[in-house]
């Protein structure tokens, strides 16, 4: 665990430090015109995080509950038109290119057009959010229950087992690892989508503030920064939370296994 | 084997014929293969590649379909016995389900059954016992070896105590010293199982070690190019591969392919 640990604060330190560097650089030497905006001092951008952390906390988890409600919907979308899917071929035609084609749709341009339509932002950011998620995770749940190998699907039929206990016990099993993959891909792109329909109005939301801060300019500099940190840590935080239930509801996937004692 | 015979067969193949249709050609694999399995008889479909065996062990289990001839598995179809669950298949890969314990594995087939779980702990440890795993039951599949796995294979395959045991060259792809461990082990198992098996090989002294008959079968097109009794006494033992009579029948059998 200590040899895990070390480096990744090594480089923790060694990153932020340069960082602090590069500002002293930037402002002192180089003498940048707003060299604040462009690299602001690392302890600054702490000091401001740790004095906001109510409001940042508070706007931060307006913004992960608006996402963690879209990413379900959409997740749970996206498994069942993927389970559809592997059912029946027709329902694969009909709906797949409409799945690909409604991904081209920039988001940028569709999160006012369902503002425009629901007016409500609250409402927006879930659609937009689970909009984002439902075709990475359809995807890869598709590609993870057309993975089953064809002799365990053979020992199945030996068994003379019914279709439903097939997907039960075989199909869905096997198809987690892509599901998961799908959803640790989609998780953080939803709170960038939440993220961005607040950029266009709405009441709470890191987004908000963030808008109103880079609009305020260098005076509030150090809380822009400070949002965007926020924001990052979200969709962290969101990849995180995919991949410590998917130790919990997959555990025996190869990657899991400890080093050495695999044969 | 005379006695055994007069009875209604197990399995009974009548002019099986199989063609594949392939983009270039029209292929042949099994042409008018006709032969019986008494019940309780242990045995080998014996070839080189692409002889047809599999295929033949795969049209018995009802996993396909043939393009001619008639199957009938105790007086039924092969179809209506695979609904009636009396098969137990044992694949050349154990195919054993990764999110699995091994005594889940084990009792998949009970499970689709509907038996209580109670029943199939009770059951999953009994037959790990049979194939020589005690203490491996919460084990999952990756943390055991090969030949380990194969066990499993058959352990499960065995849970539903099917009349009818079919192995797909179980063994070829353990080393040969597990192979001959495993071959002991099998035996003692159907000594006390007492079913029907039929095991698919490309190994002649495997075939022999195992069966009472075996059915050579030869490729282009695939057929029954001739049957050999194997008349060692039961049970078999080690030594009896080191015996003249051994390599009687290997010279006799591999005297026996056609157009090899």
């Amino acid at each position: 665990m200590r040899s895990r640990l070390l480096p990744l604060f090594v480089w923790i330190f060694g990153f932020l430090l340069l960082w602090e560097v590069g500002s002293w650089l930037l402002l002192n030497v180089a003498e940048t015109p707003l060299a604040q905006s462009k690299l602001p001092y690392v302890h600054e951008v702490m000091g401001t995080l740790w004095q906001y952390k109510g409001t940042l906390f508070k706007e931060g988890g307006a913004t992960f509950g608006s996402a963690g409600v879209g990413f379900l919907l959409g997740a749970s979308a996206g498994i069942v038109l993927a389970i559809l899917m592997s059912i029946s071929k027709i329902v694969e035609k009909l709906t797949f290119p409409y799945a690909i084609a409604s991904q081209m749709i920039p988001i940028l341009g569709l999160a006012p057009i369902i503002y425009g339509i629901v007016r409500d932002d609250q409402i927006s950011r879930i659609i937009i959010s689970g909009y984002i998620t439902f075709f990475p995770v359809s995807l890869n749940m598709l590609r993870g229950l057309r993975s089953v190998d064809l002799s365990a699907l053979e020992l199945m039929h030996s068994y003379a087992a019914k279709p439903w206990a097939v997907y039960w016990k075989l199909r869905l099993p096997a198809a987690l690892p892509g599901l998961f993959s799908g959803l640790k891909i989609a998780a953080p792109l939803a709170v960038t989508g939440a993220i961005l329909v607040e950029l266009m109005g709405a009441q709470h939301g890191i987004g908000v503030i963030m808008l109103r801060n880079l609009y305020y300019g260098p005076s509030h500099t150090y809380m822009f920064w400070s949002t965007v940190i926020v924001g990052a840590l979200l969709g962290i935080v969101s990849y995180w939370l995919m991949s410590l239930v998917e130790r919990a509801v997959a555990p025996w996937q190869p990657e899991f296994r400890p080093k050495g004692g695999s044969r | 084997m005379s006695t055994i015979l007069t009875e209604i067969p197990e399995i009974k193949l009548e002019n099986i014929e199989m063609r594949y249709q392939t983009e270039s050609a029209d292929v042949l694999a099994l042409h008018k293969v006709s032969l019986d399995i008494a019940k309780g008889e242990f045995v080998s479909l014996l070839g080189p590649s692409g002889c047809g065996k599999t295929t033949l062990l795969r049209l018995m289990a009802d996993l396909i379909e043939p393009t001619g001839g008639n199957i009938t598995v105790a007086g039924k179809s092969a179809r209506e016995a695979r609904l009636a669950q009396k098969y137990g298949i044992v694949f050349q890969s154990p195919v054993l389900y990764d999110w699995r314990k091994v005594k889940d594995n084990i009792t998949l087939p009970l499970e689709l059954m509907g038996t209580k779980k109670s029943v199939r702990e009770d059951k999953a440890l009994e037959l790990l016992e049979l194939v020589g795993l005690q203490g491996f039951a919460d084990k999952y599949p990756w943390q055991l070896s090969g030949g380990m796995q194969q066990r499993v294979a058959i352990a499960r395959a065995l849970s539903m105590e099917p009349e009818i045991l079919l192995m797909d060259e179980p063994f070829s792809a353990l080393d040969e010293f597990t192979r001959e461990r495993l071959n002991e082990e099998l035996l003692s198992v159907w000594s006390k199982v007492q079913n029907t098996i039929v095991f698919v090989t490309h190994s002649i002294p495997e075939s022999i070690f195992l069966s009472d008959r075996v059915f050579v079968l030869s490729p282009h097109p695939g057929r029954l190019s001739s049957v050999v009794d194997i008349p060692l006494p039961r049970p078999r033992t080690a030594e009896m591969r080191n015996s003249p009579q051994f390599f009687e029948l290997i010279a006799r059998i591999r005297d026996s392919f056609e157009g090899v």
